[in-house]
Parts: structure tokens; C-alpha cells; sequence
């Protein structure tokens, strides 16, 4: 079971008092030319997820106590949260930091665009 | 149904989710409904002054920006649900009146002030047991010394979706969705049966 702490309001509660919201950072591809949006870019959009073995994003909502989405980074092996953050966030430097795989490469184009975007 | 001289038609088209249910004897605590309580779902950012500056003109009240607190003002109520979201609690037939008065004065403010009274129904578990009761059908520990008079929040009680307050050490009112009223009450009155006392959930 997973004990887990909403970072907006301090509820604490085992994973049913959560609802849990999927995977985390998924982009949908950009809408306002949708017949330039390849068949190979909504697949990707609908079906396919990061899974790795290791650190992983997901969403998951404070379902009994403020109604708040939020972010956890959670280790699927070990089961450990290693970080809360924002909904509209992306994890803190030192968790990123420790990425592998799809993860890295999605945090790698975000923090990217992010800077261009500044 | 028909409009009595001198009635109000709000007393003439309300009916409250368990009216025609008989209070449930052979229970260890007292199990009732409230009825006439009016409701108002406030929504704003509470970091806005604006919105909090109004509200409170309105209300008499701060209100209350700490999670899972309340705060109380003459027979003004307010429920923190949300850093965004208050539930207001009034008489009944001032709802109306209190909800225009804060749509007026929130006016321009990114905010939201709706009458929900008949959405949900409100019983009050009231005696020695209480506590007890309401640990039978959620995860939380109410001997815990968080839980003290003016405590908020929103659970799972069997297995729905809930909201109680505690109104004094002995006194929790249970907010549930007004069609799971008597569903509530059905499961209330079966873990309140006399004979049926945990003494492990007491303090």
C-alpha cells in the first residue's frame, strides 16, 4: 500500500483516499492545424506510455481531501515517493537529474523548450 | 402538494432527503437529520485580497485559509474545502438572500458563489459513540487530537464521498450527497446498533 501526502493540503492517506491520474507530461499534440498532425503523432499521443522499471511520473488527485491535482515521483521498485510537485510543474533539478531512459529524453525536450520559451 | 396561506414557497416545495424516514431507535448514539440548514459552494483564490476582502464585508468571517478548519460567525458557517473552495453554511431561508449579497460584492472578481443547499444531506451523529461510529466506515483516526471541534474534511465513508464536520467533541455532522441519504442512514443506524460498541475505537 502506499501512503501518500497531498503537497497542497497536508492529507494523508493511504493510495483510495488518491485518485490516480495516469501518467504524467503527456503532451497532446498541438490542435490548431489538426489536419498537420501525422496518424504517427496521435498514436504517440493516445497509446504510448514510458514504462520503465525504476523512477516514474504519474498525476494523482486529492480525492478526499482539497480536490487538487498534483505530480508524484514515485520509484515503481522500490515503491518510494521521491517527490511531490505542481501540476503544472516539472520535477525539482536533482530528480530529473536522476531520469533514465524515455523519462530523460522527455525532461531533456521540456527543459529545453522551457529555456527557448523564456 | 398545495401553497398554505401564509407558508413560504420554499417551505412549501422543500422537502428534506429523509422526511418521511422514522429516527432510528436501538442505536448507541443519536442519529438525526438537519434539515433546514442553506448551503453555498464560495469559490475564489484565497491569495487574491480582493476576493477575501469581500467575502469577508458579506460573511463577517476571514475565511478560514488553514486546510481541514472553519470558521463561525453568528449562524455564519464557513468550511474550508480547498485552498479555493469554502462551503458556507446559513439558515436556510437566508441562503438566497446571502448568495445574491455575494455575487453583488464579488462582482469583477474572478469568484463563484452558489446556492447548493438541496445538494446535499446532512445527518448529526451526536453522543458518547460518535466518533467511534464515524471510524467504522472510514480510514481516519478521529481520537486523534487533530480532530477537535471545528475540523473539516472530505472522506470516503462507506465507500462514498463524503464531508464531516465536527461540531463539538461528541457532535460530528456527516455531509453526504442528497441521494445517498438514506444509504448513509441504513449504514449509520447498523454500526450504531446497541451491542455493537468497539471499546478498542475509544479513547
Amino acid at each position: 500500500m502506499l501512503l501518500v501526502t497531498c503537497p497542497i493540503c497536508g492529507a494523508e492517506g493511504d493510495e483510495t483516499d488518491f485518485h490516480f491520474g495516469g501518467q504524467a507530461h503527456i503532451a497532446r499534440p498541438a490542435t490548431t492545424n489538426p489536419e498537420g498532425i501525422t496518424d504517427a503523432q496521435q498514436r504517440e499521443y493516445l497509446f504510448t506510455r514510458i514504462n520503465p522499471k525504476g523512477l516514474h511520473f504519474e498525476r494523482a488527485r486529492c480525492d478526499r481531501g482539497c480536490g487538487k491535482w498534483f505530480h508524484i515521483a514515485r520509484d515503481t521498485m522500490t515503491m518510494e515517493i521521491k517527490a511531490y510537485y505542481g501540476v503544472t510543474e516539472l520535477p525539482p533539478p536533482d530528480i530529473i537529474a536522476q531520469a533514465k531512459g524515455g523519462w530523460a529524453e522527455l525532461f531533456a525536450e521540456r527543459t529545453a523548450h522551457a529555456k527557448k520559451t523564456k | 402538494m398545495t401553497l398554505t396561506e401564509g407558508a413560504s414557497v420554499l417551505e412549501a416545495v422543500f422537502e428534506s432527503a429523509l422526511a418521511h424516514r422514522a429516527e432510528p431507535t436501538n442505536t448507541y448514539v443519536s442519529l438525526h437529520e438537519i434539515s433546514m440548514r442553506g448551503m453555498i459552494d464560495l469559490r475564489g483564490l484565497n491569495t487574491d485580497k480582493k476576493f477575501m476582502a469581500a467575502a469577508k464585508q458579506v460573511l463577517g468571517i476571514d475565511l478560514p485559509k488553514a486546510p481541514r478548519t472553519s470558521e463561525t460567525f453568528g449562524d455564519v458557517k464557513a468550511l474550508w474545502l480547498s485552498p479555493d473552495q469554502w462551503m458556507i453554511l446559513c439558515a436556510r431561508d437566508k441562503a438566497p438572500a446571502l448568495t445574491a449579497q455575494l455575487t453583488e460584492a464579488l462582482a469583477g472578481i474572478h469568484s463563484l458563489a452558489v446556492d447548493v443547499s438541496d445538494m446535499r444531506a446532512i445527518i448529526r451523529v451526536e453522543g458518547e459513540g460518535a466518533r467511534e461510529v464515524m471510524m467504522k466506515g472510514s480510514s481516519l483516526d478521529f481520537t486523534d487530537d487533530d480532530f477537535k471541534p471545528g475540523y473539516v474534511r472530505r472522506i470516503r465513508f462507506a465507500e462514498i464521498a463524503a464531508l464531516f464536520n465536527i461540531v463539538e467533541d461528541n457532535v460530528i455532522d456527516l455531509y453526504v450527497f442528497r441521494s445517498y441519504a438514506h444509504y448513509t442512514m441504513d449504514f449509520l443506524t447498523k454500526a450504531a446498533r446497541k451491542g455493537s460498541e468497539v471499546a478498542a475505537l475509544r479513547k
